[in-house]
Formats: structure tokens, sequence, C-alpha cells
């Protein structure tokens, strides 16, 4: 009797455990593919058939479809160039460079990656409205209340995360061999 | 050992090797029984074979999380039970960019391009099950290449998702009616 109580007992453990550390793993968007180049972070292969089992749970519960390597290349930053988190009292400066591509766009995020509310109701910049210098190198600044210059409007929680998208870009192909310098900067300026 | 001990063991034992059981059953099975995967969420608002667009990405209001809002987007639910689906996009004079990617029922990408890999102005790509590609290649000409990109999609149902750049926040409209250039729709049987 005892040791069938046992036995029970141990399956339950085991199964709770399971469950616990399957659940952890999607929490954490654990992927195999994951690109890191500073602060920026791209899984170029999640959006394929081929995908990871854990990034294919992932997409299965969230819904999300990402861009697949044939249209463009997404990044994410959720903390600034020196590792601090992205903190909407603070301005930061985005510049070049920035990868080859046909267009890019710059969202801010919310930190769990939905879409935030802007002071200007905007949704972030895409690289057809950016100023440039002569030599075509670009600053923007990111702050929560309007800015000269290019601007984009951070959200008005406190923390922030940004996605940079690069359209028809040969980066894809590229995107394992990035590095911290090929993308843009994203420097704290100061805060309030 | 004593047996109590020993009998202590096999249990913890027991208990991790369900645990990675558990773990493993797990990941493997939630993309099929998750009931908000994107072909789910496309389904409520796309019919089946034709380009519907999507609500606009707003703010609470996402139907699929992490889109780009710059792009305008449609989608084009397929089912090839009933045979071939044909997708076209004119895109001679095209401002903007129109971007395509073609999913599986589990929404896993099987192929992606945007206007850049247009041919001689248009993209046309057929979406066939093996045995129907198996049938067309039958019927094929010896001398004569395939006008059209054949596809051999890994689910008999899926989507096609599109977009569409608007280049600024002014653009959002002709970035919606650029999506107008998309056709998706059932093949007509060849004789």
């Amino acid at each position: 009797m005892l040791s069938l109580l046992k036995s029970i007992m141990a399956a339950l453990v085991g199964a709770g455990l399971g469950l616990w550390t399957a659940w952890a793993a999607l929490e954490r968007e654990t992927a195999f593919d994951v690109v890191r180049a500073g602060p920026w972070r791209s899984t170029p292969k999640a959006a394929f058939v081929t995908a990871d089992p854990y990034t294919r749970a992932a997409l299965a519960r969230s819904g999300q479809v990402p861009l697949s390597p044939g249209e463009g290349l997404t990044f994410t930053a959720e903390t600034d160039e020196t590792g601090a988190p992205l903190v909407t009292r603070c301005d930061y400066i985005i510049a070049s460079p920035i990868p080859a591509a046909r267009f890019w766009t710059l969202t801010p995020l919310t930190d769990k990656g939905a879409l935030a509310t802007t002071a200007n109701g905007g949704t972030g910049l895409t690289s057809a409205e950016i100023v440039r210098d002569s030599s075509g190198r670009f600053e923007i600044l990111a702050a929560r209340h309007a800015r000269p210059g290019n601007w984009l409007a951070l959200p008005s929680e406190p923390a922030f995360t940004l996605a940079l998208r690069l359209y028809d870009t040969p980066a894809s192909s590229l995107a394992s061999a990035m590095s911290a310098g090929q993308l843009p900067t994203l420097r704290k300026e100061r805060c309030s | 050992m004593s047996d109590r001990k020993l009998g202590w063991t096999i249990h913890l034992l027991a208990a991790l090797i369900i645990a990675g059981l558990v773990h493993i059953v797990t990941i493997l099975i939630l993309p099929r029984v998750a009931s908000r995967d994107s072909y789910a969420r496309i389904a409520s608002v796309a019919p089946i074979n034709r380009f519907t667009p999507l609500p606009d990405a707003r703010t609470g209001a996402e139907l699929l999380p992490m889109q780009d809002p710059a792009l305008a987007r449609s989608a084009c639910r397929f089912d090839l039970s009933a045979g071939p689906v044909r997708v076209r996009a004119d895109v001679r004079g095209l401002e903007g960019m129109l971007t395509l990617s073609f999913h599986d029922r589990r929404g896993g990408s099987f192929y992606a391009t945007t206007d850049r890999g247009a041919l001689r102005g248009g993209i046309d790509v057929m979406l066939l099950t093996r045995d129907q590609m198996t049938a067309l290649e039958a019927l094929d000409l010896e001398d004569e290449t395939p006008q059209e990109l054949r596809l051999m999609a890994p689910t008999h149902e899926g989507f096609v998702l599109a977009g569409s750049l608007a280049l600024d926040a002014g653009d959002l409209d002709a970035a919606r009616k650029r999506l107008a250039l998309l056709s998706c729709g059932r093949e007509s049987p060849r004789r």
C-alpha cells in the first residue's frame, strides 16, 4: 500500500516538474539559434518550418508569425549598449551604422513585446522618413517627449523594448556573423 | 545501501525520468493543441482562398503579436484539398515594398519573398500537394519551362501572409491599397 502511494507520488512530482520546466523554458523564450550582437538579439531561423521545437511551441502559444529571412530580419533590444535595461525616463541615441537593407523600421514596444502608446500616437520610424547627413549617417533620438530632428517617440510605460526590422537585406544570410559594430549604437543620454 | 534508501532512490529516479518525458511531450504537442496559434487567429478573419486585409495593429488590439505596425497586412488562408491554389501579384511600377510569406498549418514558413523576387514584373506562385505536383508535371511539355513557381506545401491547409510597407505614417492608406495587387485563388484544372 505504502509503496503504491510512493509510486503515485513519484509520478505526480515528475509530471509536475516536467510541466513546470516546459512552461519555464517557453517563458524564457529559449531558442537554439539566437544571434547576439551588442544589445541586439535575433532568431533568424524562427520562422522556418524546420525551427527548433522550443521555438515552434513558443510561437504556437503566442500566435506570432516572425519575419522569414526571404522578407527580412528582426532584431530586438531590451538593454542599451552597456547592458542596462531600456527605460522611458531616459533618452537614447540610436545611430548608424546599419546593415544594408532596402528599407528598415524601428518600433518601440512595451517590455512584453506589445505595441505601445506614444506621445505623438506614432508607432515608430522607417528608413524613408529619417533625415541623414551628407555622408548618409543618421542619429535618432528616442525620448518620451518631442525632440527636434529624428525623434522616436517612446511609450508611456516605464520600460520598453526596441524592434529593428531590416527588409530585403543581404544580412539575412549573414545573420549569424553579425557583430555589434554593424548594428546601430544604442547609447543612453540623460535621464529625468 | 539499505532497502529503504534504495527505495527512495528508485522513486526519485522514476520522478526525474517522468519529468523529462512530460517536458519533451509538452513541448512537442503544444503546436498541435494550441487553440490561438497564428492559423487560428488568421482563420478568425480570413475566409479560404482569398486575400483578406487584416485589421491594423493597434495598441491593445493585435491580431498577430510582434508584427511591424509599418506593414499593412493581408492574408489568404489556403486549402489544397480541392485543388492547387495560385498566388499572383502584378508589381510593375510598384512604389514601396510588398512581402509574401507562405506558411503551413502550424505557422512555419516554407517560402518567403518580396516584390524584388518578381520575374517579368510579376509574382506567380502555385501551391500544390505532392500528388497535385506529380499530376501537373505529367502534363508538362518537355521543352517548356513552367511560367509559375511551383511550391509543394507541407500541409494541405495553411496561409499566405502579405505585407505592404507604409513609408511613413501618411502612407498607410496607400500601402493598404497596394495589397490589392495581390490575388489568391483556386487554380482551374487543366485539360
